[in-house]
């Protein structure tokens, strides 16, 4: 097996506070193999976004840091990279696009100038052919009249085409891996699936990779090869797609598929709800962090943190002591 | 031509302004502010007397009729002359208000440059210890009163004591030269009381600029810090500047610095003002109380104008989003 496109190791993200130091990311190993497309799932503050700024050097800091691991993509160490050596790689090797699109853009700028400059920050175009490549990328991700749409400032756009935009710009220097951080949740139903659907459609075309972030296991189960479950800042189970939803062995995952809404339409904007509360990140236990919310808890549990092993004879892991 | 529509349409909806400020304004002139008869009809004064000063004041004629007359003086701009030196209202403002616009545009220029300047600094290195020398300072200057600076100055650049480089008091602009030694010291003085709430307003105004989601997606393409300082941040700070900057004009231009101009015996529009106001000189009072409401009209047109340059979400046109 050729070596994988982004392998993360390890890596701690903290945020130090008035109240202390959050791990808001705590020791998450992934890989990410070339073309492959996997699902980030997890409660809202269980550091997905987190995770994924980490990818490109994003951490806000201060507060934030990258505490320890590595980040290793495309055979280039990424943790601890100066400023401008990251910035070679953002945008041309790793892009990201956010969950908010009416706000992700400068609004006193038209659209076209602002991919302009993204094109001619990682390329050695002229102006001219930017725009042409940029209007290109327009068609590309289904926006009509794209010569005249580049033309517009932000606010001219709705939601869905400015999301449209990101993906255009995200795409524009053919990145190796690119971090969509809950792309759609913003959107209208229609304009969700629509978005989505030409999202995975380009990935496979450009034959990128893609982490997808998500509060919606239909989207995971759609559109990711493999998944990732994320709870209190650590990844509690990792599986390929089939199997996770065949066979979930965490106690977590399994409570997050029992509720996911049959009819296709029914989307929802945030994940089921499970009894309880995540544990203070300020405050964690002793022992596996959902074991106040588990049904299957024993005594033993709440002794010391389960590591992540493997589990079953598909690439599986898991970090319950009591996995299914 | 949008434009200029715009502002027709924006300077009409400003005359219920007007009328309201200049309203409420001439109640308190008339009913509450001195009264000029007892300055005029010396002593011991018959009733006859009295009521013929009153008349020639015009003070006995109703409320409503005079403020029309005051509706017909602002819409001509003919105030007549003042009470107190019987000098035309028009000349007055038309001696007074270059000086103050000469002794306070410096100082405002200098004031709002640097701010914006130190805060971008500040920003920059927002939590550093440069960010942290630089708003030390501006609350040192935000707490030393404008008299207390101005006399500093005063004592360390025109005394005897200090450089003695500068005239203690007066005002001159014959010359070049003679204007910058007149104004050199009240244009510190403002500068430095200016400076802090400057810089404090405009750190927080490009902080929150630097926060914003839009800078995040800058930063995740790649593109350098120096672009995204300008591109957005710069750019998308300039409307709150730009409002702070123009809503202080009708101030400069109206009241001056009443404290600048007593204190070092200029001439300008604030120490007239001020004498007016003292002495009840009524045609002076109603001409700056109307000149302050129609400049704050004037500034919110400008300002308006100015978002629609920086922001292209601003329209002029009917539909406000
Ligand atoms: N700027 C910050 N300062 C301090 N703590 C932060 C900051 N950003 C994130 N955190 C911490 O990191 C945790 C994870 O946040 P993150 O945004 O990654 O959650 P998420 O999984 O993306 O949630 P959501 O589904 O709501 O987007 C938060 O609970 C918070 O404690
Ligand atoms: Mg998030």
């Amino acid at each position: 097996m050729p070596a994988p496109l982004l392998e993360v190791n390890n890596l701690v993200v903290e945020f130090s506070t008035d109240a202390g130091v959050v791990r808001a990311v705590d020791d998450v190993s992934f890989s990410v193999a070339a073309g492959e497309t996997v699902g980030l799932v997890g409660e809202s503050g269980c550091g997905k976004t987190v995770t994924g700024l980490a990818l490109l050097g994003l951490v806000p800091t201060p507060p934030g840091r990258l505490a320890s691991g590595s980040i290793r993509l495309d055979g280039q160490e990424l943790a601890g990279l100066d400023d401008s050596s990251w910035r070679s790689v953002r945008g041309r090797k790793v892009a990201m696009i956010f969950q908010e699109p009416m706000t992700a853009l400068n609004p006193v700028f038209r659209i076209g100038n602002q991919m302009i400059d993204v094109l001619r920050q990682h390329q050695r175009i002229t102006r001219r052919q930017a725009r042409a490549a940029a209007i290109e990328m327009l068609a590309k991700v289904g926006i009509p009249a794209p010569d005249k749409r580049i033309q517009e400032y932000p606010h001219q756009l709705s939601g869905g085409m400015r999301q449209r935009v990101m993906i255009a710009m995200a795409l524009s220097c053919s990145p190796r891996l690119l971090v969509a951080d809950e792309p759609t949740t913003a959107l209208d139903v229609t304009t969700q699936a629509q978005v989505l659907e030409q999202m995975v459609r380009l990935q496979q075309e450009f034959g990128m990779s893609m982490i997808l972030i998500t509060h919606d296991m239909g989207v995971v189960a759609q559109s990711c090869s493999k998944a990732m479950v994320m709870y209190s800042g650590r990844v509690v189970e990792q599986a390929p797609v089939t199997e996770l939803f065949a066979r979930p062995r965490h106690p977590y995952t399994g409570g997050l598929l029992a509720s996911i809404p049959r009819i296709r339409e029914q989307r929802i904007p945030e994940l089921p709800v499970i009894e309880g509360t995540v544990p203070d990140p300020l405050n964690l236990p002793e022992g596996c962090r959902f074991a106040d919310r588990c049904n299957k808890v024993r005594d033993y549990c709440r002794l010391a943190q389960p590591e992540l092993k493997p589990i079953g004879r598909a690439d599986s892991k898991v970090a319950c002591y009591v996995p299914d | 031509m949008e434009v200029l529509l715009y502002s027709l349409r924006k300077l009409l909806a400003g005359i219920p302004l007007v009328l309201g400020v200049t309203l409420i304004s001439f109640l308190l002139i008339v009913y509450f502010g001195p009264d000029k008869t007892y300055e005029l009809v010396g002593k011991n004064p018959t009733a006859e007397q009295i009521a013929e000063v009153r008349s020639q004041l015009g003070y006995d004629r109703p409320f409503v009729t005079r403020y029309m007359e005051y509706l017909r003086e602002i819409v001509t701009l003919d105030f007549g002359s003042s009470e107190s030196t019987d000098e035309k209202v028009s000349s007055i403002l038309a001696r007074t208000i270059p000086v103050s616009l000469l002794l306070a545009l410096p100082g405002f220029i200098l004031g709002n440059a640097l701010g914006v300047l130190l805060a971008l600094v500040a920003a920059y290195f927002r939590g550093g210890l440069v960010d942290k020398l630089i708003m030390g300072s501006a609350a040192v200057g935000m707490s030393v009163s404008y008299l207390i600076a101005i006399i500093g100055f005063q004592i360390l650049l025109s005394s005897a004591d200090g450089l003695d480089l500068f005239p203690v008091r007066g005002w001159d602009t014959s010359t070049p030269l003679a204007y910058i030694q007149h104004v050199t010291v009240p244009t510190l003085a403002t500068v430095f009381v200016a400076l802090g709430y400057n810089t404090r307003f405009y750190r927080a105004v490009i902080v929150e600029e630097m926060t914003r989601d839009h800078v995040r997606t800058a930063r995740a393409f790649g593109i350098p810090p120096a672009k995204i300082f300008y591109r957005n941040i710069l750019k998308n700070s300039m409307v709150p500047i730009v409002t702070r900057v123009v809503f202080s004009i009708p101030l400069i231009v109206i009241s001056g610095s009443l404290l600048l101009e007593s204190y070092f015996g200029i001439p300008g529009i604030g120490k007239v003002s001020y004498d007016a106001i003292i002495t009840g000189d009524q045609p002076v009072l109603k001409a700056v109380v109307a000149l302050t409401a129609i400049l704050f009209v004037v500034a919110q047109l400008l300002t308006d104008i100015c978002y629609r340059l920086v922001d292209p979400r601003v329209s002029l046109g009917a539909s406000t989003r």
